[in-house]
Formats: C-alpha cells, sequence, structure tokens
C-alpha cells in the first residue's frame, strides 16, 4: 500500500522540458511619454529686436543619460510637432547636447508663417537610424529660434505662437 | 548588501511558488493526531500520543492556478517570448494567484486527562504562508511597456500579495461534552519571523493625449507595503546570522498575536457525522523591526515644458529638476515605522461522513467504555465516505474547495483516504493518504493531485505532508 501511495511520485513523469529556452526570453517593452514642449508668443517675438535670434538656451534633460534608461535603451523614435500661427517665418532648432555641452545631434525646422500646416517629423534612433548612443549620451536640449521674418506684424489668428511638441518612443531592454 | 538582496527575492518568490493550504486528506483522518490540528474538536481515542520532534508533522504544498512549468518550458519548438506573452501576460487573470505554505512541527504532544473525556494536546510549529495575485498590468508595462496604449489604465491593485513566516505555540483542549458532540478549542500564541503584505492598493498609470505636448503622463496612487522583520533578517543575513536571527524571532524575540482554533464532531446518528473547524481566528501585532512604504498621490506630466516668457526669467532654471521635484511632490514615496495589524489567514473546514461496513475494535484500553463504545457511537467503521467543504479566506475574497472521500480501514493497522477536489486551481485533483499503525509507531504519508503525475511539469499544483508519532492508546 505504501508502493500504491508513492509510486505516483516515485514514477511521475515529466516531458521534456528546455529551461535554456530563459535565455531567449527578451523583455523588451517600448515605452512613449513627451519629451519637451516650447511655447512662444508672437508678443515676446515681436519684443526683441537687433537680432533674428529671439531665443536660445539650455535645458537640462536627465532621463535619456540615467542609467536606468541609457544603459537599457534599444532604439527609438523622438517625434516632433512644430505649430506656427504668428506672422513670420520662423527656425528652430533642437540640438542634443552631452554633459561636456557638445553638440550630438541637430534637428531644424523651418516654418512658414500661418496659415501653414503643422510640421510633424520622426527621427529614429537605432539600427538603421542615426546612432542610438546620441540618446544615451544626451544629458540637456539646446533649443535655439529664429525669427526669419519682421517683429512688426501680427498675426490675425486668435493668440498667436510658436510651439515644438516632442515625444519619445523607446524599446528598453528589461531582460 | 547581495545577501539581503537573495533574501527578499528568495522569499517573495517562495510566497509565489507556494500554494493554498486545503489539508482535506488530514482533515477528519482521526488515526493521526495531526488531524487535532486541523480539527480542535475531532473525535480522538489516544491516551496520549508525541510526535516525534521535527518529523511528527512536515507538509508542503506549492503550485499555480493560472500556469505551468510545462506552460513556458516545454520543449515544443515554440518561441518562448510567444509562450510568456500568449499564457502568461495576457492568458492569466488578476484573480490567479500564485500561493502557498509550508509547515513544520517541531513539538507536538497529547495526553487524555483524568477526566477521560477530555484531551489536551500542545506544541510548536513552524509556517510559512504566502499570496501573490498575477500582477497582470504590471506584466504588461514590463513586457510590452505603455506605447500605443493611449488611454488604457493600468491598474496598480493588481499588485495584491501577502505572506509571513510564524512560530505557533499552541495549547489546545478536545472534550467530549456527550455521547453526541465533541467539542475543542486551541490557543495560539503566534511569534512572527517576518511579515510582508501590499494588499490594499489602488489608482492607476495612463497615458493619454497631452493639453500642450503630445502625450501626457498620469500617475494616481495609492500604495502601501507593510513589513515587518525584513530589515533585522536582511542585516543578519549581511552578517551570516540568519539561523540565529530567525530563531531568536521565532520564540518571541519578534512581533506576538494571539489566535484560537475552533471544532466540533457531530454524531448525527449511529453512522453519520458531521465535523467543522474554524483554524487561524488571530492576529499578530507588528511593532518591532517595521518597515513601512507608501506611495500616494497624483501627478500628471507632459515633458519638461518651456513657455515664454516667464522661461526667460531666471537664465538658470533647472527645469527637469523642477519636473522631477514636482512629480516626487505630488507622489511621494515616503516609508515609515508604523505598527500594524495583520490578521491571519482564517481556514473554514466542514465535512459530513456515512460510515458502513464492518466495525473496527476500538484500541483504547481505560475505564471509558462509554467513550469507547457507549451506544455504539465511538466505534469506527472500516469504511467512510462523504464530503468536505473548505475556505480561506485572501485578500481578494474568500476561495472555496469542495472535496469527496472514501476512507477505508484495514483493522488498526492501516487507512488510507482518497480524496477527490475540486477548485479553482484544479478539477481533477485525486489525493491519496496513508496511515500506517505498527504498534505503537505511527506513520504517515499524504499526496494530492496525483493524476498530474503524468506530466509532473504540466501540474500547477503539488503537496505532501508525512509525519512520524508514538502513540499509546493504554494498553500494555
Amino acid at each position: 500500500m505504501v508502493c500504491l501511495v508513492l509510486a505516483p511520485t516515485l514514477s511521475s513523469c515529466i516531458e521534456d522540458q528546455d529551461f535554456d529556452q530563459y535565455d531567449a526570453l527578451a523583455l523588451e517593452p517600448v515605452m512613449e511619454a513627451s519629451i519637451l514642449y516650447v511655447e512662444a508668443p508672437e508678443r515676446i517675438i515681436n519684443l526683441v529686436t537687433g537680432g533674428t535670434n529671439f531665443f536660445s538656451q539650455d535645458f537640462n534633460f536627465d532621463a535619456f543619460s540615467s542609467n536606468i534608461f541609457s544603459e537599457r535603451v534599444i532604439e527609438g523614435t523622438v517625434t516632433y510637432e512644430v505649430d506656427n500661427t504668428t506672422s513670420k517665418e520662423l527656425e528652430i532648432t533642437v540640438q542634443f547636447l552631452d554633459a561636456g555641452d557638445n553638440v550630438l545631434d541637430t534637428e531644424m525646422f523651418t516654418v512658414q508663417p500661418a496659415t501653414t500646416p503643422t510640421l510633424e517629423r520622426e527621427i529614429f534612433y537605432g539600427p538603421g537610424g542615426r546612432s542610438i548612443d546620441i540618446v544615451r549620451n544626451t544629458s540637456s536640449f539646446r533649443v535655439s529660434a529664429l525669427n526669419l521674418g519682421d517683429n512688426t506684424s501680427t498675426s490675425s489668428l486668435p493668440d498667436p505662437m510658436v510651439t515644438l511638441k516632442s515625444s519619445g518612443k523607446f524599446r528598453v531592454r528589461v531582460k | 548588501m547581495r545577501k539581503r538582496t537573495v533574501l527578499v527575492l528568495a522569499l517573495l518568490w517562495a510566497g509565489f511558488y507556494m500554494f493554498g493550504q486545503n489539508k482535506q486528506l488530514l482533515y477528519d483522518f482521526t488515526e493521526i493526531p495531526q488531524s487535532l490540528m486541523v480539527n480542535p474538536g475531532v473525535r480522538t481515542d489516544f491516551k496520549w500520543y508525541s510526535g516525534i520532534p521535527a518529523l511528527s508533522g512536515i507538509s508542503v504544498q506549492g503550485g499555480s492556478s493560472g500556469l505551468s512549468v510545462n506552460d513556458i518550458f516545454a520543449d515544443d519548438g515554440l518561441d518562448i517570448n510567444d509562450k510568456v506573452r500568449d499564457r502568461a501576460i495576457l492568458g492569466m487573470n488578476p484573480r490567479d494567484e500564485l500561493s502557498g505554505t509550508y509547515q513544520l512541527e517541531l513539538i507536538n504532544f497529547g495526553f487524555r486527562g483524568n477526566d477521560p473525556d477530555n484531551f489536551y494536546s500542545f506544541g510548536i510549529y513552524h509556517e510559512g504562508d504566502a499570496i501573490g495575485y498575477w500582477f497582470k498590468d504590471y506584466a504588461i508595462l514590463a513586457f510590452e511597456g505603455n506605447a500605443d496604449r493611449l488611454n488604457q489604465r493600468f491598474d496598480l491593485a493588481h499588485l495584491k500579495t501577502r505572506g509571513e513566516m510564524v512560530n505557533v505555540f499552541h495549547f489546545g483542549i478536545n472534550k467530549r461534552v456527550n455521547k453526541k458532540l465533541t467539542a475543542g478549542i486551541r490557543a495560539k500564541i503566534y511569534s512572527s519571523i517576518l511579515d510582508f503584505n501590499s494588499t490594499k492598493n489602488k489608482g492607476y498609470f495612463v497615458t493619454t493625449p497631452g493639453q500642450n505636448n503630445l502625450l501626457a503622463s498620469t500617475l494616481d496612487a495609492d500604495m502601501r507595503l507593510r513589513t515587518s522583520g525584513l530589515e533585522e533578517l536582511g542585516d543578519a543575513a549581511d552578517d551570516g546570522n540568519l539561523a540565529g536571527t530567525i530563531l531568536k524571532r521565532g520564540f518571541f524575540g519578534g512581533n506576538l498575536g494571539l489566535g484560537a482554533d475552533l471544532g466540533f464532531t457531530y454524531q448525527w446518528n449511529e453512522q453519520t457525522v458531521f465535523t467543522a473547524s474554524l483554524l487561524d481566528l488571530g492576529f499578530i501585532y507588528h511593532n518591532n523591526d517595521v518597515k513601512n512604504y507608501t506611495l500616494k498621490g497624483n501627478a500628471t506630466v507632459e515633458g519638461v515644458e518651456i513657455i515664454l516668457p516667464d522661461a526667460l526669467s531666471d537664465p538658470n532654471r533647472d527645469f527637469w529638476q523642477d519636473l522631477v521635484d514636482e512629480v516626487e511632490a505630488f507622489v511621494p514615496f515616503e516609508d515609515n515605522t508604523d505598527a500594524y495589524i495583520a490578521f491571519r489567514p482564517t481556514k473554514l473546514y466542514a465535512s459530513l461522513r456515512y460510515n458502513f461496513g464492518e466495525q473496527v475494535e476500538s484500541r483504547i484500553d481505560c475505564d471509558c467504555e462509554d467513550i469507547v463504545s457507549g451506544g455504539g457511537y465511538r466505534t469506527k467503521y472500516a469504511n467512510g465516505v462523504g464530503g468536505q467543504l473548505y475556505m480561506i479566506n485572501r485578500p481578494r475574497g474568500p476561495q472555496t474547495a469542495l472535496s469527496a472521500f472514501y476512507l477505508r480501514r484495514f483493522g488498526n493497522v492501516m487507512a488510507v483516504k482518497a480524496t477527490y477536489t475540486v477548485d479553482k486551481f484544479s478539477l481533477s485533483n485525486v489525493g491519496l493518504g496513508l496511515n500506517l499503525q505498527a504498534g505503537p509507531v505511527n506513520l504517515y504519508f499524504m499526496a494530492d493531485n496525483l493524476l498530474a503525475y503524468r506530466n509532473a511539469a504540466a501540474s500547477r499544483y503539488a503537496s505532501f505532508q508525512l509525519g512520524l508519532n508514538i502513540i499509546s492508546w493504554g494498553r500494555n
């Protein structure tokens, strides 16, 4: 009777298992979130005289260079949308800077005066695209804006401004 | 630190891979002294018994309700990533659980008092118990991420887990009230070695179209993890003094609690018996080595936002750090050492048994003829058949199991109990328990879900119990 009880345990079968499959398990979620939003009203653009560069500033952005991200990111896309409802042609430049303020990448947008459709652009970083190391080493952005028009006219649209929107969608390796 | 991490991970792993606590084979198996531990009101005929220290009661149960090893690791040529996605990430739901228990009796002793109607038992056992529900939305985030899932809320309540390791000191009284009724109560003192629970989580994470920027990420969290003992055990692991610390905390050096077991056996008629018990009706007050963590608040971010002309007012302003500070202010992650009460997982058993066949001679030898065979109520029959109910309170509500059983006695030497159990984990759980009595030596062995041994890797449940006792009925 002991055998009766123990037999199922001792004689149990186990179908072939391949635990080496674990090595092939890839935990690579794709995460997305907004990155940078810049908004400049036309009245501010008009206030700047004596040059066309009405705005240029560096902004710290540690998200990319933090170890938890930079050591795991595989590839990704940065999406930009630029809207211009002012009466001027504008040139917006976004530069990716490393910790030593060296320029790693530059993206330039030239937008016509209103009314003009939203300028959309996607930049892929990774295999077949720009180097993902650009993203990994980015610790700040430099945003510059040039007024290629005048500084007296005003748009007839309500609350005229130029806006730069951006988001990132990145594949990261968890395992 | 590495040892500490290993310890914590091991405990969590153990929690996730241990399983339910149903002891349907042991319940009302009156030949075995440990049946008193699942019903203090069981009808006993021992004069005394003594468990062999550390060998009298060993039980381990493990499994999962939604997934087996075979589901993922079968050598079937399929891509493991597809199997994980289809069978685990998307195939399981938040009510699926990985839970269980182990128990090790250190001391167990029982004796009949001067009043032969009373039977006393006492002892110490060590127990670990844990449950973790499938954290589905967290798994989706980890496996697939939040991309292209606009407006989909990831439910933070999917994290629901608890576990503990405790020593239990108990003393029980089993009293034959009359010819029909035997009742029992067992008082318990719990000495908690460690405890963790995170069962009251609420909130969500969601990505939506942004107001200003392209996307808005919103975290609305009300989460709490309460622990006791982990810090001290972690330090002990680093210092190489883990065993000593477990021993100290298990013998009143940790956190203490009180509880009770209740139970009875009622002889419905000559051959029909009804039993029920309520176990671990108690709590533990945690005020020693407590460390709690909370994450509570609401924040929505749309990246770094630079709005002119305000952004020009301070050229040195760190917008990124401002964003981080803002999120941390709105959703602070904090810790505290506030004492807390943790209730034990209370269990309910009930059974209805019909006895039939030839009668087995009682082994008891005392001046208690009436107890043994008064009216025939204490006479054992060779066969018993019936049904059992088991319930346990869990973080997502009570869990229930129904069992049908057949008990067969072969004289006073051997008894076998077979069960068929249906619960949320299996519809084909067949178990077998064996009790052997060689003179005063009592040996029992029980195993569950035997059909699953056709392919053990595909089993979502496995358990066994065994024990060794010395029993006396008072005969020379």
